[in-house]
């Protein structure tokens, strides 16, 4: 009886995340797709705001309040045996980082002093409003580091899981690589699920000092890292990486015509991928399996998306025909189908089309409505969920368009968007692996920048600040060597 | 050899030697203090006005060629400029405007009196639109000009296209006068660029 009392006095203490999520849903039918009823759950202030704040032709907007409980997690200070107390520090610090931003616990941060060395006193912690309870060790031992942590179920009052895993030296570039891949492990711990903390963005950007060329760069999860992958002074354009994490295609005009190379980062070399014939190849994506990739090839007499197995270079294989461009293809994380921007219902009004990766007949998947228009583009598929993400433009107050980031959610029928975005322009979105937090491009009035968006929580964060970045795409996540994990999946099979 | 003066010291030099004739020694006597006759002066002024003559001739026709030659390196230069001038197009078009056929027809005189040049086409948009569509208008442009040319009998294997969408900008700038200086296409020339000579 004590114990639920305390449970329940505690359980108001925690500050309750509130989600405020805006969701559009689409009025009517449209062909193939069926539209939801628009039964959805209709604040009165919201939707007064949300008529405010921009319309989409044909769709009403909505706000949908979500309510969820986020579980508080306190980080013990991480020990040291045989190591300067700072690397302890610096293990701590990213791996509170982490876990913050993984949306998914509330960090408990003015934590009481602990004296005692002797196991975890779980009545304690439940008292002072914890769900789980964090604790690590660096030890050094014949020059060797490393990183043991243990999560502590403080509501059942045991030990939930514990690991033990190398460390590289703090000076190592893999050194914060190391301690992401524990804090994934901890989120898997908890959620059964995903994390996003080991992984990495690749953008491209003007080079400092170099007006007329475009580089590729890529920055860890947490915006530590930043670092330039080309040095080709010249321009690189839409860097995809491969499904296995090792390698990133993008396009390149150092040949004097864009060609798709790809970089292989473990070994810093490169090479050139795709057909050799002529032509201009722009917007590679791959194939889940890695060997094969969807591009747009444009030449004098055509210009659509093909594909081409990269593996034994051959088999160039055109998707989709017609005149009308079809550009920014992205496959479905099963490989079976590609989404794409469509240019068919005229130059300023691209939509969003799914069609089978074989190639067939494409359906839209944005609320393209005849005669209304509708600007949609930059879909990138989930690579957890039969979800898009996409860039939109809305019709602001005054005559100002605006661009957001919405999500398509697919098992709905496609019909419901999920507005994530509420102020700047922002475009370029793309999931991360956690199926959850998306990074785009943003333009506020005090600079763009690339930021972070929870799809769950709405929270967005700055990933690299005052930077021109365009084209942004999220890596999967990264395993030791740089490359991804061969297995996914949770003890609770918490992956889709 | 043609001084004047020295051909009357080697006349009196061969004078000289032919009164030494005969074996016999004689009192050397010293040559009278001759000056070289009238014809001689004339014949010698005469030789002289000739070469004066051909060396300005010589002179007249060297300038002559150096002219020449400069015009022809001026009306090369003045072609290869024409041949790299930008075209431009109005917002979301790639049709031929007239102020860009008339630059296209000034192109082609060029491209007919030098056969061997190629050339690459490189097509470009102003910032507005998704960057995939400029890729594509950029494109439209180039491919416009390309057909344009092969229009006139110009054989299209002397062309390769290239489209740079928005992403190099001729200006920077969110503004008309920027958007119109960077929806065009520009001439890159690729073969036979030492050799043109001017229409």
């Amino acid at each position: 009886m004590m114990e639920t009392a305390v449970r329940t006095l505690t359980q108001s203490r925690r500050p309750p995340r509130t989600a405020f999520l805006a969701s559009i849903v689409a009025h009517g039918r449209r062909a193939g797709i069926p539209a939801l009823a628009t039964a959805a759950v209709a604040v009165a202030p919201a939707l007064l705001a949300a008529q405010e704040e921009g319309v989409i032709p044909g769709v009403a907007l909505t706000l949908l309040y979500e309510n969820r409980y986020v579980p508080p997690i306190a980080i013990l200070p991480i020990a040291t045996t045989g190591d300067s107390p700072e690397v302890g520090e610096r293990v701590g610090a990213i791996l509170a980082r982490d876990l913050d931003y993984s949306d998914r616990f509330v960090i408990v941060d003015s934590l009481p002093a602990v004296f005692s060395d002797e196991g975890v006193e779980y009545g304690f912690w439940d008292q002072y409003g914890v769900d789980w309870l964090l604790t690590g060790r660096v030890e050094r031992v014949a020059g060797s580091r490393f990183l043991s942590v243990e999560l502590h179920d403080i509501v059942t009052a045991d030990l939930r899981a514990r690991t033990r895993v190398p460390l590289p030296a703090p000076d190592h570039p893999d050194f914060r690589m190391a301690v992401h891949r524990v804090s994934d492990q901890v989120v898997m711990w908890v959620t059964g699920e995903q994390g996003m903390a080991a992984s990495r963005i690749v953008f491209r950007m003007r080079p400092f000092g170099d007006p007329d060329s475009k580089e590729l760069y890529m920055v860890d999860s947490d915006g530590a890292n930043l670092r330039r992958l080309t040095w080709d002074s010249d321009l690189a354009i839409s860097p995809a990486w491969s499904p296995d994490g090792a390698r990133i295609a993008y396009t390149s005009y150092k040949t004097g015509v864009p060609r798709i190379f790809e970089l292989d980062l473990a070994r810093n070399t490169e090479r050139s991928i795709g057909p050799a014939n002529e032509g201009q190849h722009h917007m590679p994506a791959y194939h889940p399996h890695g060997g094969e990739i969807v591009f747009r090839l444009m030449s004098r007499s055509v210009d659509g998306l093909f594909s081409y197995n990269i593996r034994d270079d051959c088999c160039l294989r055109q998707l989709v025909s017609g005149l009308s461009e079809n550009v920014q293809p992205s496959y479905s994380r099963d490989g079976r189908s590609i989404v794409f921007v469509s240019l068919r219902f005229g130059s300023h009004t691209p939509q969003v089309l799914i069609m089978p990766s074989e190639g067939g007949r494409p359906q839209t998947l944005s609320p393209y409505r005849y005669g209304q228009g509708g600007f949609f583009t930059d879909p990138d598929w989930s690579p957890l969920a039969d979800q898009v993400a996409f860039a939109g433009r809305i019709q602001g107050r005054g005559t100002y368009a605006r661009y957001h980031i919405f999500i398509a959610d697919l098992d709905e029928g496609g019909s419901r968007l999920t507005q994530l975005t509420r102020e700047g322009n922002n475009e370029d979105p793309s999931w991360a692996p956690d199926g959850r937090h998306i990074v785009f491009i943003g333009e506020r009035s005090n600079g763009t920048g690339v930021f972070v968006v929870d799809s769950v929580t709405g929270r967005t964060r700055v990933l690299v600040a005052n930077v021109d970045a365009e084209d942004t795409d999220w890596s999967p996540s990264l395993g030791a060597d740089g490359a991804s994990r061969s297995t996914r999946g949770g003890p609770q099979g918490g992956i889709r | 050899m043609s001084n004047p003066r020295f051909v009357l010291v080697a006349l009196a030099v061969s004078l000289l030697v032919i009164g030494c004739g005969g074996g016999q020694e004689q009192v050397m006597e010293d040559p009278a203090p001759t000056g070289p006759t009238p014809e001689e002066l004339a014949e010698a002024q005469r030789i002289e006005d000739s070469i004066r003559a051909y060396n300005a001739e010589q002179a007249r026709l060297q300038a002559e060629r150096e002219a020449e030659a400069r015009e022809t390196a001026r009306r090369a230069a003045a072609a290869r400029n024409t041949l790299m001038q930008a075209v431009y197009f109005d917002y979301d078009e790639s049709n031929i405007r007239t102020d860009t056929e008339t630059a296209l027809r000034a192109k082609m005189e060029i491209l007919r009196a030098n056969p061997g040049v190629m050339l690459r086409m490189e097509g470009h948009a102003d910032e507005r639109g998704t960057s995939e569509y400029n890729i594509a208008l950029g494109n439209e442009r180039a491919e416009s000009v390309i057909q344009f040319l092969t229009g006139f009998g110009i054989s299209a294997d002397r062309f390769t296209s290239v489209s740079y969408g928005e992403e190099q900008p001729a200006m920077q700038g969110s503004n008309e006068d920027a958007w119109a200086l960077n929806r065009r296409v520009e001439f890159v020339i690729t073969a036979g660029g030492d050799a043109i000579v001017g229409g």
